[in-house]
């Protein structure tokens, strides 16, 4: 059962001229059910998709930003010419009457359209961003203000009823004041058209940069999917070849195992029906091969069962709490057959008072049974087995716990094979050539049993030294509830079986 | 057929002064509102607020209002602003300063504009605002208000070195009539 490195699958080996890291990632993938490379991808694509939206929204920005510049600084001249051309209007539709009521409303119209005109070109000497554009508005100011000299003297004029001398004034003086000031609206327009082509310009530019950076993000991510699922199919692929090829060898394996005791089983039956064995002592053997062969057989046959029953994930253990060392004898006393017959012993290091644990009696039982008869199929050529059972304190967390270790002075376990012993089916080439018989459930029989106990099954191995399997099982609090595991029981603190 | 009509033009314009004058002696003997009882409000003259000149005296205020005068002395032509006829703050100008009734003021313009003497008739304005308009706009204009209706931007001069609420001032019109249920 425990193995060494085995070939991570076939296809590794047949596939020598792919890069090293995409074998890598590949065995990353089948190993962790590809699961992990779909969430690395979907990280990158939210990383992507997130400078794609930033990108997209700087650009957006800029675009709105143009947009309203550019529209508030139409409104902005449209409103200075407009307010302008309304001063005069006013101002000269005083001329047409000659009611004075009507030209102070005129006046008042003339002087609220200055107003404005002065506020617009405030704004734009203040907006102004070159040293051109605060140079005109300046210019513009002056203007203004010497072009309203010559409209307050028209409206005075107007008011006064002088239209002759009011008329006169605004040709001599008005007319060429507002022209100028038309002058330089119209170098205010141009300038800000320049501007604003310059502004242009450079969003194309930016929006072309933003279009060519998408492309590149989206090719980029067009291509990591692609490589993601072509890696997880191919993963997939492999873990259901490694598990079919498992499966196969498992098969093997079994039938195997069930092929040598019934050869055994059916010479023996043949031998003795033909009448080849008749001396009462020579049948007392025969009995006795049938049965252990017999036992083998039927032990084969309930641990194949008992995986069976633990691949549905039901629980089917009840959790209680146990007498630990009433426990620890039951089951040394259960192993006592398998122990003796492969000629080992069991030396027992087991802590005073232990306390009671919490776990289902047989599933203990089970999961401390295949550690043991693991231990005696690798156990190595001292033919012994320590069992310690002791009181440590919980790994990464707060309290105590019972561990109850086999330890082995076998052949022992590679590192880098640690994690996959535990898989179901899983067998070492090592093994396989050592000629040591199994299914490759056992180890993955008891980490399961040991999960659904509520406890866990830990291992350290060095090569050539030995192996320790711990089983770690909660205290049970409370000594009310204690119940006895199993009736049979062993002196506690005998040194050997 | 011509001649008859000068003379009686002449005639006219002759007899008309004489008359203006008793009737305006009888009218300065006596004050409109006070004989009323009614509650007065001081009247302002106010004029540009370019223009220099800080006090007047009745008598030159007199001459301004009835057009004797066309220029102020920093050589700005006098425009003279007025309300329309019947409002109570003409009513009180034309009796506190010209000592005339209406009837009087415009026989001596149309005499001063016929003879020549008169260089520019009033200029009449609907409202208050439309006076502190006018004045606003024009450097010259002169006119009243009731001191309620001044504001900033016009500027209000003495008459015989006397503000409206001195003891001794005497230009006032009546209280205007408010509704009290608006």
């Amino acid at each position: 059962m425990r193995t060494n490195r085995q070939p991570k699958v076939g296809w590794r080996r047949e596939s020598t001229n792919s890069p090293a890291f995409l074998d890598r990632l590949l065995s990353i993938a089948s190993r962790h059910n590809a699961g992990l490379l779909l969430l690395i991808v979907c990280c990158g694509v939210a990383v992507v998709g997130a400078f794609v939206v930033r990108d997209l929204q700087t650009t957006s920005a800029e675009a709105q930003k143009m947009y309203s510049g550019s529209v508030h600084g139409l409104q902005q001249i449209g409103e200075l010419q407009y307010y302008a051309q309304e001063t005069r209007r006013a101002t000269l539709y005083a001329l047409t009457t000659s009611d004075s009521n009507l030209q102070v409303e005129y006046a008042d119209q003339s002087r609220d359209a200055d107003q404005r005109v002065k506020d617009g070109i405030a704004d734009y000497g203040r907006q102004a961003k070159s040293p051109r554009a605060a140079e005109l508005a300046d210019r513009l100011t002056r203007d203004w203000v010497s072009y309203l000299n010559v409209r307050d003297e028209v409206l005075a004029s107007i008011l006064e009823g002088s239209t002759k001398e009011a008329v006169s004034l605004d040709l001599s003086g008005g007319v060429p004041a507002f022209e100028i000031v038309r002058k330089d609206l119209n170098e205010v327009k141009r300038l800000y058209d320049a501007d604003a082509s310059l502004r242009l310009t450079n969003l194309v530019a930016s929006s072309r940069r933003s279009s060519w950076r998408l492309i590149e993000i989206l090719g980029f991510t067009f291509l990591l999917s692609c490589g993601a699922v072509w890696t997880i199919q191919k993963s997939q692929m492999l873990s259901a070849i490694q598990l079919a090829k498992l499966q196969m060898e498992f098969v093997a394996s079994v039938s195997h195992e069930l092929r040598t005791p019934l050869a055994v089983l059916s010479s023996a039956a043949d031998n003795i029906a033909d009448g080849l064995i008749e001396e009462k002592g020579a049948l007392r053997r025969y009995g006795a091969i049938l049965q252990k062969q017999s036992r083998n057989m039927g032990r084969l046959v309930d641990e194949i069962l008992l995986f069976a029953s633990t691949e549905d994930q039901k629980n089917r253990y009840v959790i209680r709490p146990i007498q630990t060392l009433q426990m620890i004898d039951s089951i040394l006393s259960g192993t006592e057959g398998l122990v003796q017959g492969a000629g080992f012993v069991i030396d027992r290091f087991i802590e005073q008072d232990l306390p009671a644990v919490l776990g289902d009696p047989s599933g203990i039982a089970q999961c401390l049974e295949n550690l043991i008869g693991n231990a005696t199929k690798y156990g190595g050529v001292d033919r012994r087995i320590v069992l310690r059972a002791f009181v440590a304190p919980i790994e990464r967390g707060a309290g105590r716990e019972v561990r109850i270790s086999i330890v082995d002075r076998g052949m022992g376990i590679d590192p880098s094979e640690i994690a996959k012993i535990f898989e179901p089916f899983y067998r070492s080439s090592r093994v396989v050539a050592a000629q040591i018989h199994g299914t490759g459930l056992g180890l993955s029989l008891a980490k399961r049993i040991a999960e659904a106990i509520g406890g866990r099954l830990s291992v350290v191995s060095e090569l050539s030294v030995g192996s320790t399997f711990t089983l770690h099982l909660e205290i049970a609090k409370g000594e009310a509830m204690v119940e006895t595991a199993i009736s049979t029981s062993l002196p506690a603190r005998s040194s050997y079986i | 057929m011509r001649c008859l009509t000068t003379f009686l033009v002449v005639l006219a314009l002759t007899a008309w002064p004489l008359a203006d004058a008793a009737h305006a002696r009888l009218s300065l003997d006596t004050d409109p509102w006070a004989e009323q009882g009614a509650v007065v409000e001081p009247l302002v003259i106010v004029v540009n607020r370019s223009n220099p000149v800080e006090d007047l005296s009745s008598a030159d205020l007199r001459t301004i209002f009835l057009g004797g005068r066309s220029h102020w002395v920093n050589g700005r032509r006098i425009t003279l602003v007025m309300r329309e006829p019947g409002e109570p703050e003409r009513i009180a100008i034309l009796h506190d300063v010209c000592g005339m009734n209406e009837d009087q003021l415009k026989t001596h313009f149309l005499r001063g504009l016929f003879t020549g003497e008169i260089l520019v008739s009033p200029k009449t304005l609907a409202s208050p605002a439309g006076v502190r308009r006018f004045i606003f706009n024009v450097p010259g204009a002169i006119g009243y208000l009731r001191q309620s209706d001044v504001d900033g931007s016009v500027k209000t001069i003495r008459i015989d070195s006397l503000l409206p609420g001195d003891k001794g001032y005497k230009l006032h019109t009546e209280n205007r009539v408010t509704n009290e249920n608006e």
